[in-house]
């Protein structure tokens, strides 16, 4: 009954307004068809699922800051079952009923909705409110019950508690610094037969400091209350030396067993309390006239033992940006502790290059993407998928397209693949870019 | 009234008038707006140096903190999750759904089979990829498909 309730939430917002008073701002919907033949080991399988996509945004409902937000989405198979053991499926991704006065960027939002605030990451079938307050400050809060996902193998939940709370409490000073506190308390999670979980329960501090307009350093550390330990730190350094060359460093430290404390599907609270991963990396971004470079370079390190990740991408645009080219490459090394099970290497190089074209009145484009493994895996020594889409637009919103894809990798001797998609995608406002 | 109560009372009444003269001058701070201006271009890295010259001074964060580069792409989770308002300036919410979602089946570059140009998670063949890159950086994983999302793993992860 709790688990209806909490899905009926953010449905029943969509009741609660007049159909004369919405104002529609933009409706995204697509709807797509896949025909698949999937070859594992000898075994071939036919799968036809129909998946719809359908984003509404209501503004100014009856003239007022109230605006309504709803996502979600649906899939029917035609033919055999292509994802688990239902003929179809579906979730709500956001419902919620926003309130925003015209003042302190002040928000109220009721319904399924996510939080991203500090270290908070969640989604919550609640209330939510934040503003800015005088001298600099600002606060949020949220409350309300967990979103649940599918339950374990071989238990009766998904290893979460069944309501939250938490917010955060921050301060900027003009355009240069700003410090935040932030939490999140979950309420006590289910006993599990066979996984190890716990309570979700963190807070930590996150920062932005640009002391200069050319020099930025932003991030976050977290502290998990349940096992008195720091679970994570994340921080960024983005420097500018002139405006079209952006060099960034990038630090991430995780202890495991705090930082994985709830992650029941591996056992997360049962890992070693010594245990820490770790990665520095470092990358650089150069815009040229029609495009842009962009090279990065990343080392992890784990008790496992430790790898590195290099590489390099290219894009750039011709014919007023309806002609777009990409293609990237990376390597990464690594130690043989970090290979699959039963093979001898996890090293491999990826490259991938697209060309694309977008007209007013067509489009199509031409993806590959491949991973050349340094030691063969499960008998192969790449895997690759390589695309084919296009497409016309019927009206400037309505837009008929299809893609044929073509792949062989370590998994599927082959997988082939065709996907027709009509997509409806209108904003009514003269919003900004919608993607 | 108990002795924690007593002693808790001056500092519940303090707070109690800091969020009242709060409240009372929140009538002159500015908000960001609802929506940028001006339509911006469809599948292009947006630079917003073009029309913010200098944000330093003002309210705002700096050109950096929001000027699409590669760079940005791959970091934008920080500064989505301390402001999330300025992405939706731009951006529609089902733009961030697009990849974050709570329970989703199709990958997003098959969605947008039709868009290779956006940045988009997992292409290829990442069923055999994920079993090196799991081990490498968990927390990579954890971040999207740890307490969410999590309905594909266990589809093998038994």
């Amino acid at each position: 009954m709790k688990v209806f309730l909490c899905r009926l939430l953010p449905l029943s917002t969509l009741l609660t307004i007049p159909a004369s008073s919405w104002a529609l701002t933009s409706v995204e919907s697509t709807t797509i068809l896949r025909l698949e033949q999937r070859d594992a080991a000898g075994s071939k399988k036919d799968v036809a699922p129909l998946t719809q996509f359908l984003g509404l945004d209501l503004d100014r409902l009856s003239g007022s800051s109230l605006s309504l937000h709803f996502y979600g989405w649906g899939r029917l198979d035609l033919a055999e079952k292509s994802y688990n053991t239902d003929q179809g499926g579906g979730s709500v991704t956001y419902g919620y009923l926003q309130y925003r006065p015209r003042d302190a960027n002040a928000e109220l939002r009721l319904g399924r909705f996510f939080v991203h605030e500090g270290i908070v990451n969640e989604q919550v079938d609640g209330v939510g409110a934040r503003s800015d307050l005088p001298f600099g400050l600002a606060i949020s809060a949220f409350g309300g019950a967990t979103v649940h996902t599918v339950n374990l193998p071989g238990e009766e939940s998904d290893g979460k508690g069944d309501g939250l709370f938490g917010g955060r409490v921050s301060y900027r000073y003009r355009g240069v610094v700003e410090v935040g506190l932030s939490g999140v308390y979950e309420s006590a999670a289910p006993s599990l037969a066979t996984h190890a979980g716990g309570n979700h329960r963190l807070v930590g501090g996150d920062l932005w400091l640009a002391p200069h307009s050319a020099v930025e350093l932003t991030g976050h550390s977290s502290y998990n209350t349940e096992t008195s330990q720091v679970a994570e730190h994340s921080y960024l350094l983005n420097v500018r030396p002139v405006q079209e060359l952006t060099v960034s460093a990038r630090y991430e430290e995780e202890r495991d067993r705090s930082y994985f404390y709830t992650w029941a599907l591996f056992s997360g609270a049962a890992l070693d309390p010594a245990d820490r991963s770790r990665s520095i990396g470092a990358s650089a971004s150069y815009r040229i006239r029609k495009g842009e470079l962009f090279a990065e370079y990343r080392r992890y390190k784990r008790e496992l033992g430790t790898a590195d990740r290099f590489g390099g991408e290219a894009k750039f645009s011709f014919a007023d940006n309806r002609v777009r080219a990409g293609g990237g490459y990376h390597y990464l090394r690594a130690d043989q502790s970090f290979a699959i099970s039963g093979t001898q290497s996890p090293s491999y190089h990826a490259v991938r290059g697209y060309l694309m074209t977008d007209t007013p009145s067509y489009f199509g484009a031409l993806d590959l993407t491949a991973y050349l493994f340094k030691e063969k895996i499960f008998g192969r020594k790449s895997a690759w998928e390589g695309t084919a889409s296009g497409g016309y637009h019927l009206t400037r919103a309505l837009a008929l397209s299809g893609d044929v894809a073509y792949g062989s990798n370590p998994q599927f001797s082959d997988e082939v693949r065709a996907v027709v998609r009509l997509t409806y995608n209108m904003a009514y406002d003269g919003k900004g870019g919608t993607k | 009234m108990t002795t924690i109560s007593r002693r808790l009372f001056p500092l519940i009444l303090a707070g109690a008038l800091f969020l009242l003269a709060g409240c009372a001058r929140m009538a002159a701070l500015p908000s960001l707006p609802e929506s940028h201006p001006e339509s911006l271009a469809v599948g292009q890295q947006v630079n917003c140096l073009e029309c913010h010259e200098d944000q330093q001074k003002g309210s705002l964060k700096s050109f950096s903190a929001f000027s699409h580069t590669a760079v940005f792409v791959r970091n934008h989770r920080f500064y989505a999750q301390s402001d999330d308002r300025l992405c939706a300036s731009c951006h529609k919410r089902s733009f961030c759904a697009d990849c974050h979602t709570n329970q989703v089946e199709m990958k997003p570059s098959l969605k947008y089979g039709n868009r290779p140009d956006r940045e988009m998670p997992h292409r290829g063949d990442y069923l055999t990829i994920h079993k090196i890159e799991g081990k490498i950086d968990p927390a990579s994983c954890y971040r999207c498909h740890g307490r969410g999302n999590n309905e594909r793993c266990i589809s093998c992860h038994r």
